[in-house]
């Protein structure tokens, strides 16, 4: 009987178990590949443009594309805005020079995220960079050409890092997972700037003059590139950002790169089509960010890392009104009899009122800049259905806290077929600029002045000034007239400025203000002149005297040059990260 | 071809020779029926388990307390009850026996289905309780989900509630939580393996026979995977023998629901005005340039010692006005009273060959929230048929629901509206004077929607799930002794979403592109369950002997289509087909397989000594070919006492039993695709699309790229890597000691149990946190932490009757577990709270790392004696230094509190009077403390948002005493830290459920034909306590973006005929 239903057992048992088949456990993904299957020939530019993709993927609240935040907010042309100091109050702290601690506060909003975005964007380039390495140039010709676009890619997001945290690890594409996180961030201030140079010069060495796709890096972006980096490197920095010298040979090697763009590209005629749909990829774009709308996504690959800035009290917009010219800038763009900069009586008196602007010599492009009162927004004197686009004070949001002026560059008509509203938030398919033509000029221009060649910088700075007198045909109101009393005028040596050298310093470092205002550069120029404690300090302390939130607001020099590199990462790295001074 | 023949010959042999033998035995069996009756007023009882001792077979009375049964003419039968002594009865040749059955608190004839087999509840020797269904019936109507109705009287069963209409509940944890990852239990409803909790939730309690918890991991392990956070069998009633004649019961509930006593209290526009204006003068900002298009302020100017003169609220919104300011209640015109009306028909019918059951509810929530609804039509239909001589026996098990939900929606925002209707400013009128809705207008005002609107345009938004659930099953009695089953069982759920997002025009925050968003998910998994039960009885030596094979495969496809611009917005024309805009399709496809063995004896010896042994292996698609075998044991061991010789003249002690178990389970509670290395062309996604979220509905996270600088039309794209493999990726293994007592003192009017266990579970499945530099989509599943979990559950009854025939019962039960994680790579820790030197090993995931609170700076003085702390000021939150070293900083925090209980309890005591029966239950926990979401309102300031009435309370020079620092808007201090100035014991006890019921004489409904009418009120979450300290409303609102739990009336009957 035992033995019988054993038997039976063993035998129903055997049946259902071989029933169930071999293969019952392995499961195929649906949907999906491996890693093999992407990295093959045909592939390979798929990567490349994932790799693309990745310097522009980014968000409101860790933006990888616009530095408003940390390049504006963070310098004296704008003040946060938004609802009040503690909405998004993290960039309170930072426009307050707060953040004293790396981990924020428990808050991981914008720096923090922004350095992993960016580490997202380069990992994908390193795994395209390591894909390609492994092909045959038989079978792929074009292999140094992919590899140079993925390493101009990589070098352009590590030059964005280095500029916000100066102490970031530099990983390539040949570590693995364990060597990343053996990786340190130690490196000398020199030998990280010539890490990310080297992976321009490569770009320089093996990228085309020409693109077929108009999105690619070319061989003119990699030397303007590697301008740039050359010249931030230039200004040496000790371990608490001192800058302690300026190596003549780098400013050398920026007039020579900047030589080799000069002529290649030119000017916009206007100065406001840097900052119109239409003009995506002019003749003053080096490399660009490109965005896009109705591409087949939900809401479109647009560029929403200003999405909050928009202006608030009118029904053409949504919300929500950050990113507030400072009175500061405002004031900036007065001009003198002679129509050129007031250096040091700018900021003397205020321009608030519509007759101040008229009273007042203004430099035209405060009009692209800055949304004023009784001034066209966005080249738009009319309306939109029956909505005014002439800017009013009721456009912002809580003017008592940041006063009335907005920002205006990267803002687009709320009629124009490159804007998306989502939700209460804007996107726009306008392309981010992050090399522009006049950005060599100005470059090549300080480099020069370095140098003690102020002379030859003149022409490249009256080059600049030139095209910003032209751009007055956008600005005007209804009826013809222009908002601003528009004086603007060339530097003429011997004739209305003694163009020394300390005379040619303060006019580039002016002239750059103006050009990028509010574009978010503006911060890393002061830190890398060596001279944002005692700016910005100053700024402050007039600038407090007409916005009382600024009130205890103080730029601690030796710290505040960088961010922190964020906790979390120096935790998971089990304290591997050196942090920046002064945190 | 010759070994096949051979093989066959012997199987037909077997086969002739079983059937033989099966037909031999037949002739020793006799048919017995009879009627069980209740002693002390001679009602039949329906329902009495009748089993044939020392045998797993057995029967039910049906609804008139009659029974028939098959039994050898030699056995016994055991006549059992809950509340009532068991009887045994030898047949000795009889084939009438009546019963007559003396009530006791006794439960432990009760047949206990322990994993593929049953048993009685006295011999069961794991950890499992016993869900007494009657006792909870109403409260499960009234909430329409039987999980809700379980909270608090399950020893170990943890549950806490939503007041989503659908009654779905937020947590449900079985002993704690063991694991990082799914805590999930798993349920077997009628043999059918899901880990879908709505499934159970959709089960109408009169079709449930019985709902049992097994929460070690000895009971358990027999069910393997997926069954480490403890295992709920269900069972839906399968036999009834009443000839043929149809049986048929009805249950109605009607409900009212309020949230009233859940709501916050916040501050009038004018009261917010004052704050708004004490804020800023302390902030030294002007208020008038901060707030004063919201509010007309007078005051002296003097930033050191203000004084507000008048404060008035200017009169329209943003000076617009079509919108006059109001003084707007937002909870209260968000809200109405919800109305549930559900109702289930069971009809039963059988005799010895062929059963029928056929159940239909029906269930509607009109919700609290205005526009939100839900609706549910559910249906059981059991059967099964014997046939030769009931050695064969088939039988269908099914199940189906169909549920739509209209539940809180987003604002444009994403902001949900439950918050907004706490934390909208009431200067927002609820509509302007042409009858559109208010919204934010001009300055002051956040970028948040009215949630009355939001509501009312979403009201066309659906989900909608229809599920089928059941088994195919044949018995195939070889032996006497032997059994063979065979089930299929399917799990199907077909899930739809709506998502109509209407154009909106409110204030400044609009919308001005209309969409409709449609989802649907197909859920499939089949179940193959075979097994073979043998018993043998040799002397005094009992074996029960289960082997059985199941293979189970799951399948999940999606697809999701939206598309833009309807030109007409009423709900018939959002269809995708109508819309003239852009659209885009999404979806994937995964799923997963496990296959498994297992086996298991049970020996008993002379209704002294009890023991089993299990062993399952388990397969799953989830792990590589070396590690996706598992293989889980477990033993146990209990001892009756009583019936120890000398112990037998003790006739105190009726029952006492010690039980002794160890057990493994194991959990693959992760991603179907989780060891592979993968990439993905993730064309245009936003990382909203993987982590649902505000602001990640602006990030792109796709590798689209518009290369060609055009703008627009399809772009060239590539690939991205979303996870690392990791080949050697094994299974999470759970190992339990569990320690038992059961107890019936002074003839069982004490009965009781306890529980002791302590497990630990290894190999923790984890996808941590990594460094950034390592890059994106790098994440991988890894097998990394370990966990250890004690705890103790304790059941104690006391049931007796006074001599005037009032009864009276008191049943309590205790749970309580302490979970901390032992082991956690190095490199994994940062993802957890923690500091080096102070990490999260030896505290569980629940406990909250913070700062700690030292009341509230008075003089410069103290703020200069401090340690340094950034933001530091009179009226400021002092934080404590605890590393001493001078400054106040992310190195100052420590563990300061845990979010689950340390210990859970119910008390239930029910009263019986003739026909009058009241019953009050209540539960709670200690030792909680958690994040009181009202500390947010009511003790800080928020400058666009309503704040709570303790803020007009704030601290001040003159008012030194308050503990809720000054009012400020810039918030230097940064006092939202998580501290335990937010923390706060939210331990409470709450009675839940208070009824009282009236059983309608017999002689009077026997003429309408009824054997049973019962007709009963009951009211719901009545009200609770909670500790000093603890400011909020109802301490089980943890999430203020849900409905509140309600406090609900009910009035119901019950009938059968």
């Amino acid at each position: 009987m035992k033995y019988i239903s054993k038997i039976l057992v063993f035998v129903i048992a055997g049946v259902l178990i071989t029933s169930c088949g071999k293969d019952f456990l392995n499961y195929q993904p649906q949907g999906v590949v491996t890693q093999e299957q992407v990295s093959t020939s045909a592939n390979v530019d798929k990567l490349v443009i994932a790799a693309y993709a990745g310097i522009t993927n980014d968000e409101m609240i860790g933006p990888i594309t616009s530095m408003w935040v940390y390049g504006s907010v963070r310098s004296d042309d704008a003040y946060k805005g938004g609802g009040g100091v503690d909405d998004v109050g993290d960039v309170n702290k930072y426009e307050q020079y707060y953040l004293t601690t790396p981990d924020q506060g428990g808050s991981d909003w914008m720096a923090p995220r922004t350095w992993t975005n960016f580490y997202k964007a380069i990992s994908r380039a390193n795994l395209a960079l390591a894909a390609a390495n492994t092909l045959d140039v038989a079978q792929f010709p074009s292999k140094a050409q992919t590899q140079a676009e993925l390493r101009f890619l990589r070098g352009h997001s590590y030059f964005m890092l280095k500029r916000l945290f100066n102490k970031v690890p530099f990983i390539d594409e040949t570590m693995t997972q364990d060597q990343i996180l053996k990786t340190s961030n130690d490196l000398t201030n020199d030998a990280l700037w010539n890490k990310i140079a080297d992976d321009f010069k490569f770009a320089l060495d093996n990228l085309p003059e020409k693109q077929a796709q108009v999105g690619r890096a070319n061989k003119f972006a990699a030397a303007a590139y590697l301008a740039k980096v050359r010249l931030y490197q230039a200004y040496e920095q000790d371990v608490n950002h001192n800058v302690t010298a300026i190596n003549p040979a780098r400013l050398q090697e920026v007039v020579d790169l900047t030589g080799q763009v000069l002529g290649h590209y030119g000017l916009q005629p206007d100065y406001g089509e840097n900052f119109l749909d239409g003009f995506d990829n002019g003749v003053e774009s080096i490399f660009a960010a490109q965005f896009s709308l109705n591409d087949g996504t939900e809401a479109g690959r647009a560029s929403y890392a200003t999405g909050l800035n928009s202006p608030t009290g009118t029904p053409l917009y949504g919300c929500c009104d950050f990113h507030k010219a400072s009175q500061n800038m405002v004031n900036a763009f007065k001009t003198d009899a002679n129509g050129l900069p007031m250096f040091d009586t700018f900021n003397n008196s205020d321009m608030v009122q519509p007759a101040d602007f008229q009273t007042n010599g203004v430099d035209p492009r405060l009009d692209h800049t800055v949304g004023v009162p009784g001034h066209p927004f966005k080249y738009r004197p009319g309306s939109i259905n029956g909505n005014s686009m002439v800017y009013q004070s009721s456009w912002a949001r809580v003017p008592g806290v940041y006063g009335f002026f907005s920002n205006m560059k990267e803002q687009q008509a709320p009629d124009c077929a490159c804007y998306f509203k989502k939700g209460p938030f804007m996107g726009t398919s306008k392309n981010v600029d992050f090399l522009r033509y006049s950005d060599v000029l100005l470059q090549r221009a300080e480099a020069l002045i370095q140098l003690n060649r102020q002379a030859e910088a003149l022409p490249l700075i009256n080059q600049i000034r030139a095209r910003a007198k032209a751009s007055t045909g956008r600005t005007k109101l209804l009826d013809g007239t222009s908002p601003s009393n528009y004086r603007i005028e060339e530097y003429k040596d011997g004739v209305n400025i003694n163009w020394t050298k300390a005379n040619a310093w303060k006019a580039l470092m002016f002239e750059r203000r103006l050009e990028f205002g509010m574009e978010g550069d503006r911060y890393f120029d002061l830190v890398r002149w060596g001279i944002a404690a005692e700016t910005l300090n100053g700024y402050l302390a007039v600038e407090k005297t007409k916005r009382d939130f600024l009130t205890y607001a103080h730029f601690t020099k030796g710290r505040d040059e960088y961010y922190p590199i964020p906790q979390r990462e120096i935790t998971f790295t089990k304290g591997l990260y050196v942090q920046n001074a002064g945190y | 071809m010759r070994n096949i023949n051979k093989q066959l010959k012997i199987r037909f042999f077997l086969l002739v020779f079983f059937l033989g033998l099966s037909v031999a035995s037949a002739f020793a069996q006799v048919k017995i029926t009879g009627t069980v009756t209740d002693a002390s007023n001679q009602s039949t009882i329906p329902g009495v388990s009748i089993s044939v001792k020392g045998t797993n077979t057995g029967t039910m009375t049906d609804i008139d307390g009659k029974y028939t049964i098959d039994v050898d003419a030699k056995a016994t039968l055991v006549f059992s009850f809950i509340g009532f002594t068991t009887q045994e009865i030898p047949v000795q040749g009889k084939t009438i026996i009546d019963v007559n059955l003396a009530s006791t608190a006794q439960q432990l004839e009760q047949l206990i289905v322990t994993g593929y087999s049953s048993q009685k509840k006295v011999d069961v020797t794991g950890a499992i309780s016993v869900v007494e269904m009657k006792k909870i019936a109403s409260a499960s109507l009234s909430s329409g989900n039987v999980m809700q109705a379980l909270q608090g009287n399950v020893p170990g069963l943890y549950v806490t509630k939503s007041g989503n209409p659908s009654g779905a509940s937020d947590q449900i944890l079985i002993r704690g939580v063991n694991t990082l990852g799914d805590t999930h239990p798993l349920y077997i409803i009628d043999g059918v393996p899901t880990t879908r909790p709505e499934v159970f939730a959709a089960i109408n309690p009169g079709s449930i026979e019985s709902v049992q918890v097994l929460k070690d991991a000895s009971a358990c392990s027999i069910y393997g995977s997926r069954a480490a956070n403890g295992v709920i069998i269900v069972t839906t009633k399968t036999s009834a023998k009443n000839n043929g004649k149809v049986n048929l019961t009805f249950n109605t509930n009607l409900s009212v629901l309020s949230e009233k006593k859940e709501r916050y209290t916040m501050m009038s526009s004018l009261d917010r005005g004052k704050v708004l204006w004490q804020a800023c003068v302390n902030d030294h900002t002007d208020p008038t340039a901060a707030y004063g298009e919201i509010y007309a302020y007078t005051w002296n100017g003097d930033y050191n010692n203000p004084i507000l003169n008048t404060v008035a609220v200017q009169p329209f919104v943003g000076g617009n006005t079509n919108y006059p300011a109001g003084n707007t209640d937002w909870q209260d015109v968000s809200y109405k009273k919800g109305y549930v009306t559900n109702s289930d028909l069971t009809l039963t019918a059988g005799n010895d060959n062929a059963f029928v059951m056929a159940n239909f509810g029906y269930l509607k929530n009109t919700g609290m929230l205005v526009y939100t609804n839900y609706d549910r039509i559910n249906g059981k239909l059991n059967s099964n048929f014997k046939m030769f001589d009931g050695k064969l026996k088939f039988g269908v098990n099914s199940q189906f629901s169909s549920s739509n939900e209209t539940g809180a929606t987003p604002d444009v925002g994403s902001a949900p509206t439950p918050g907004l209707a706490i934390s909208l400013a009431p200067t927002i009128p609820l509509y302007g004077i042409d009858g559109t809705y208010g919204g934010p207008i001009g300055g002051g005002y956040s970028d948040r929607n009215n949630p009355v609107l939001m509501q009312d345009k979403n009201q066309w938004d659906n989900s909608h799930n229809s599920t089928i659930f059941g088994n195919a099953y044949g018995e195939w009695k070889i032996l006497k002794n032997l059994v063979f089953r065979s089930s299929i069982g399917m799990d199907y759920n077909a899930f739809k979403q709506k998502n109509i997002e209407q154009k909106i025009n409110n204030g400044f925050v609009t919308r001005s592109t209309n969409s409709l968003a449609l989802s649907t998910s197909d859920y499939l998994s089949i179940a193959f369950t075979n097994t073979l039960n043998y018993n043998l009885k040799t002397g005094e030596h009992n074996f029960d002997i289960l082997a059985g094979t199941e293979s189970i495969k799951t399948s999940v496809e999606n697809v999701t289509s939206t598309a833009y611009d309807f030109a007409v917005e009423t709900e018939q024309y959002f269809v995708l087909g109508a819309a003239s805009g852009q659209r885009t399709t999404t979806g994937f496809n995964t799923g997963s397989s496990l296959l498994s063995q297992f086996g298991k004896i049970g020996y008993s010896y002379s209704d002294l000594l009890l023991a089993s042994v299990t062993l399952r292996r388990d397969g799953s698609s989830r792990f590589g070919s070396d590690t996706r075998y598992g293989i889980f044991p477990s033993a146990t061991v209990g001892v009756r006492l009583n019936n120890l010789s000398f112990m037998k003249e003790m006739k105190e002690i009726n029952n006492l039993k010690v039980r002794a178990g160890y057990g493994e389970v194991g959990n693959q509670s992760i991603g179907d695709l989780a060891q592979f290395g993968l990439y993905e062309a993730r064309y245009g996604a936003t990382l909203n699309d993987y982590s649902p979220g505000f602001f990640e509905q602006y990030y792109n996270i796709g590798t689209a790229y518009d290369i060609n600088g055009v703008n627009t039309g399809t772009l060239p794209s590539g690939f991205v890597s979303i996870q690392a493999p990791n080949a050697s990726l094994k299974w999470e293994s759970t190992k339990e000691i569990n320690l038992g007592l059961d107890f019936g003192l002074l003839s069982n009017k004490i009965v009781g149990s306890f529980d002791y266990f302590m497990r630990t579970t290894d190999n923790i499945l984890i996808k941590p946190p990594i460094a950034s530099a390592i890059g994106e989509g790098q994440q991988k599943w890894l097998n990394g932490a370990t966990k250890e979990n004690k705890g103790w559950e304790l059941s104690l009854a006391y049931q007796d009757e006074t001599k005037g025939g009032l009864t009276y019962a008191v049943s309590t039960n205790f749970g309580a577990f302490h979970d901390k994680i032992t082991k956690l790579p190095e490199e994994v820790q940062a993802g957890y709270p923690g500091l080096p030197g102070n990490t999260i090993l030896g505290h569980s995931q629940f406990e909250v790392f913070g700062y700690q609170s030292a009341g509230i700076f008075q003089t410069p003085a103290e703020v200069a004696a401090w340690p340094t702390q950034v933001g530091a000021a009179p009226g400021r939150i002092k934080y404590v230094d605890l590393n001493g070293d001078g400054v106040v900083n992310s190195l100052d925090q420590d563990w300061i509190g845990t979010t689950l209980p340390k210990l859970e309890y119910g008390v239930r005591i029910n009263l019986g009077y003739k026909n009058f029966d009241f019953s009050a239950f209540g539960s709670g926990v200690t030792g909680r403390k958690g994040i009181d979401a009202y500390i947010y309102y009511n003790n800080f300031v928020e400058s666009r948002e309503n704040a709570g009435p303790g803020t007009l309370n704030a601290w001040t020079a003159a008012n030194p005493s308050s503990d809720i620092p000054s009012a400020t808007i810039t918030d230097n201090n940064n006092e939202k830290r998580t501290s335990d100035y937010l923390l706060r014991n939210n331990s409470y006890f709450k009675l839940r459920n208070l009824q009282i019921g009236y059983n309608l004489p017999v002689a009077i409904i026997k003429k309408a034909g009824m054997s049973q009418l019962r007709v009963y009120f009951q009211g719901e979450n009545l009200f609770w306590i909670t500790p000093k300290g603890y400011i909020g409303a109802d301490p089980e609102r943890t999430d203020i973006n849900r409905i509140p739990v309600p406090t609900s009336y009910s009035f119901g009957l019950s009938a059968s005929f």
